[in-house]
C-alpha cells in the first residue's frame, strides 16, 4: 500500500518510477503482479480524440460605455453569452452562422485559433439598460486580451465507446466519420490500452480534483461528466460499452496547439480534439492490475449506425486489438477499421506527463472527492408528443403498376387517380421501380412507350416502423418527392408524399391551438 | 509516369489512345476519368520503353499532357495522425506505420479524393 504523499516525496526526491499504461502491460508481464505493484508509482494514461461537449468560458473585459452582451459572435460564431454582462461560453460543435461556411470553421476552430494566438472578431448586440447602454460593439480580441479564458469541458474522456458500421445502401456521414454503405467500413474512437477510464475502470483513484494534463497545460478533473454511466456490461473489469465519462476544466492560456485541434466531421459538425492525460498512482495490486489491462482485454460492440433509432442495433462483438490490426470480419467478409482518435498523440500525451512527473514538473493530487461508481443510468428523453411512425398515418390505398404496362396506361393511371408517384411491383406485389408523372412525360418527349423502359430501379424507401421525422429528412437528403412504403418482405403498402408529410404538420399545428 | 489529360470536345470521338497504344507499345491504366460530349480529364499512368514518344504523339493529336509528381499531399502540421481516412481508402493506400503514424503511399493513390473530402482537419488534398 502506497499513498499519494509518499508518491510525491518521490517525485521530489527524483526517483519516483512512471510508466505509461501502454509499457505497464509488458512491466507487469515481464516482474509479476507484486513486484510491478512494489516498484512502479505511476501509471500515466493518454487519449487524443474527438470530444464534441467541449467549449470555453471567455471573459472580454468591460467596454467604453459598458455592454451587457445578449447576442455574442466570435468570427461568426455565436458563443452563449446569457452569463452576466462580458461572460460567454463558446461550444466546440456551434458551426458558423455564415451559412456558406457553416460547419467548416465552428466554435472548435475558434478555440484553436485563439490558443494559437490568432485574431478573433468579436461582434455583440444588446438590448441596452442604464448601467449598460452600449447596443453593438465590433472589436478584435486575442487571448492576450481576454480576462479569462477557460476550458471547461462538460463530457470528454468516455470510457469505452460503440464502435460504428452502416448495413444500409447509402454512404452516411455521422460524428463516427464517414460510414460507407452496405458494411464498407468500420470506424471506433477509444484509444483502447492508453484510455484514462480503462485503466481505473472502478474510479479508484480518479476523482473531483485530479490534476491532469489537458491540451499540453495542467488541467483538473472537475467532476464526472454528462450522461456518467455506471451500471453497465463489463467484461475484465472494463465497460462493454460507453460508460463513465469525466467533466475537465484547465486554463486555455497554458495550452499548446499540439494537443487541441478544431475539426469538422464531414457533413456532420465541428468537433474538437482534446489531448488528456490522467496520471494513475499505483497504490495496490489491484490498482496495477488494471491499469495493465491491454486492448485484446478491452471488449467493444459494432453497432449499426444505419439505424436512426436511439437503440441501435448490436452487429457483433470485438476488442481493440482485432480492430487495430486494420480489419475485422462480419458476415465472412473483413471490412477495414478506421480509428478516429489518434493513437500516436495518445502515446505522445502519456510519454509527456511521464516526462513532468519524472522532472518534477507535475505532482499528484488526491480526489477531494471520488466519482460516482454505482446507481448511475444515461436516462432518454421522452418527448411528450410521440414521434407519429409510417404504419400511423392514413395511406391512401395503394396504387401501382407492372413493368409490362404501356406508358399512355401508366399515364391514365396517374390522371385518374389525381397521383405523382407510382410504385413498379412484381407478381407477387414486391417493389421493383418507381415511375413519375415527370418521368412519363419525359418518356413521351423521348418517344418511349414501355414503362420497364422508363421507371427508377433504385427506389428510396420507408418502411411502416419508422418515425415520419426520419422519412421527412430522407426526402430532403434525396431531393425526392415522395417514397413508398414497403413491409419486411419488400412489398409495397403504400406511398408517402412530400404532400402527405405537410398535411400532418398542418393538421397537428391546427390542434395545438 | 502519371499524368493529368486534358481533351477538348473536337477530339472525343478520335481514337487517340488506342491509336497511342498500338503504335508505341505502351501500357496506359486510367485512375480517374472524368469525360463528357464536352470534352474532359483523365489520369492515367503511362509504362513502357517508349513512354516519351508517345506522349508526344499524344499531345500532337490535340491532347493537353500534364505530369505530375505527386497525386495526393498530406499537410503534416494539419493531419493528427487520428487515422479517419484509413478504411475509406478503395486501393489501401493508406497505412498505419509502426509509430502509429499515417502514411499515404503516392504510388498506389488513384486520386479518388475520398479521404480528402473525410478528413476532420482538412489535411489531405489531391493535386490537380
Amino acid at each position: 500500500m502506497k499513498k499519494i504523499e509518499e508518491i510525491n516525496q518521490k517525485i521530489k526526491d527524483g526517483d519516483v518510477v512512471v510508466v505509461t499504461a501502454a509499457e505497464m502491460i509488458s512491466v507487469v508481464a515481464e516482474n509479476g503482479l507484486k513486484k510491478a505493484a512494489e516498484e512502479v508509482d505511476v501509471v500515466t494514461t493518454g487519449t487524443f480524440g474527438a470530444m464534441c461537449s467541449s467549449g470555453a468560458f471567455l471573459n472580454f473585459g468591460h467596454s467604453d460605455p459598458p455592454i451587457k452582451m445578449y447576442k455574442t459572435y466570435l468570427n461568426n460564431v455565436e458563443a452563449y453569452s446569457g452569463i452576466a454582462a462580458v461572460d460567454a461560453y463558446l461550444g466546440a460543435s456551434q458551426p458558423n452562422r455564415n451559412p456558406e461556411i457553416g460547419i467548416d470553421y465552428g466554435g472548435a476552430h475558434i478555440i484553436e485559433d485563439l490558443i494559437r494566438g490568432k485574431e478573433i472578431k468579436l461582434v455583440a448586440e444588446a438590448y441596452g439598460t442604464d448601467c449598460y447602454p452600449q447596443k453593438k460593439i465590433e472589436t478584435y480580441i486575442t487571448m492576450d486580451k481576454l480576462n479569462q479564458a477557460i476550458m471547461v469541458n462538460p463530457r470528454n474522456c468516455y470510457q469505452n465507446y460503440a464502435v460504428a458500421t452502416n448495413s444500409t445502401d447509402e454512404t452516411l456521414y455521422t460524428y463516427m466519420g464517414t460510414l460507407l454503405p452496405k458494411f464498407g467500413n468500420i470506424t471506433y474512437s477509444s484509444a483502447g490500452q492508453l484510455s484514462p477510464l480503462l485503466n481505473d475502470p472502478y474510479f479508484e483513484t480518479i476523482g473531483t480534483g485530479t490534476k491532469i494534463f489537458l491540451c499540453g497545460g495542467e488541467g483538473f478533473i472537475i467532476g464526472e461528466g454528462t450522461q456518467h454511466a455506471t451500471e453497465v456490461e463489463r467484461m475484465n473489469d472494463v465497460p462493454v460499452s460507453a460508460a463513465g465519462t469525466l467533466m475537465l476544466k484547465g486554463d486555455m492560456k497554458k495550452m499548446d496547439p499540439d494537443y487541441v485541434r478544431g475539426a469538422s466531421m464531414p457533413k456532420y459538425g465541428p468537433t474538437l480534439y482534446t489531448g488528456v492525460g490522467v496520471p494513475i498512482p499505483i497504490l495496490n495490486e489491484q490498482i496495477a492490475a488494471r491499469t495493465a489491462i491491454s486492448d485484446e482485454n478491452i471488449t467493444c460492440r459494432v453497432i449499426d449506425y444505419g439505424i436512426a433509432r436511439r437503440s441501435r442495433p448490436v452487429v457483433r462483438e470485438t476488442n481493440y486489438a482485432e480492430l487495430k490490426t486494420g480489419e475485422i470480419e462480419i458476415n465472412g467478409v473483413e471490412i477495414p477499421t478506421s480509428p478516429l482518435s489518434s493513437y500516436k498523440k495518445a502515446e505522445e500525451i502519456a510519454e509527456e506527463l511521464k516526462e513532468w512527473i519524472i522532472n518534477g514538473k507535475f505532482y499528484l493530487t488526491n480526489p477531494v472527492e471520488k466519482l460516482p461508481s454505482k446507481d448511475h443510468f444515461v436516462k432518454p428523453l421522452e418527448i411528450k408528443k410521440p414521434s407519429i411512425l409510417i404504419k400511423d398515418i392514413k395511406i391512401k390505398p395503394v396504387i401501382i403498376a407492372r413493368p409490362t404496362e404501356k406508358i399512355n396506361d401508366v399515364a391514365k393511371k396517374l390522371v385518374e387517380n389525381s397521383i405523382n408517384h407510382l410504385p413498379v411491383v412484381d407478381d407477387k406485389g414486391k417493389l421493383m421501380g418507381i415511375v413519375t408523372s415527370w418521368d412519363i412525360a419525359d418518356a413521351v418527349a423521348r418517344g418511349k412507350t414501355d414503362l420497364k423502359d422508363v421507371m427508377t430501379k433504385k427506389v428510396v424507401i420507408a418502411r411502416e416502423e419508422e418515425p415520419v421525422d426520419v422519412i421527412a429528412r430522407r426526402i430532403d437528403k434525396y431531393e425526392i418527392s415522395g417514397l413508398p412504403i414497403v413491409d419486411k418482405d419488400n412489398k409495397v403498402k403504400g406511398m408517402i408524399t412530400t404532400e402527405d408529410i405537410s398535411r400532418l404538420i398542418g393538421e397537428s399545428s391546427r390542434k395545438n391551438k | 509516369m502519371r499524368a493529368w489529360l486534358r481533351f477538348s470536345p473536337i477530339i472525343v470521338n478520335e481514337t487517340i489512345i488506342s491509336d497511342t497504344m498500338k503504335k508505341y507499345d505502351i501500357n496506359f491504366n486510367i485512375l480517374r476519368a472524368d469525360i463528357s460530349p464536352r470534352g474532359g480529364k483523365m489520369l492515367v499512368e503511362i509504362d513502357g520503353k517508349q513512354v516519351q514518344e508517345s506522349i508526344e504523339y499524344i499531345k500532337k493529336r490535340g491532347i493537353e499532357v500534364n505530369p505530375i509528381k505527386k497525386v495526393v499531399k498530406k499537410d503534416d502540421e494539419k493531419c493528427v495522425d487520428c487515422g479517419a481516412c484509413l478504411s475509406l481508402c478503395p486501393v489501401k493506400a493508406i497505412c498505419v506505420m509502426d509509430d502509429w503514424e499515417i502514411g499515404i503511399d503516392d504510388q498506389l493513390c488513384i486520386g479518388c479524393g475520398f479521404c480528402t473530402s473525410s478528413c476532420p482537419m482538412k489535411a489531405i488534398s489531391v493535386m490537380e
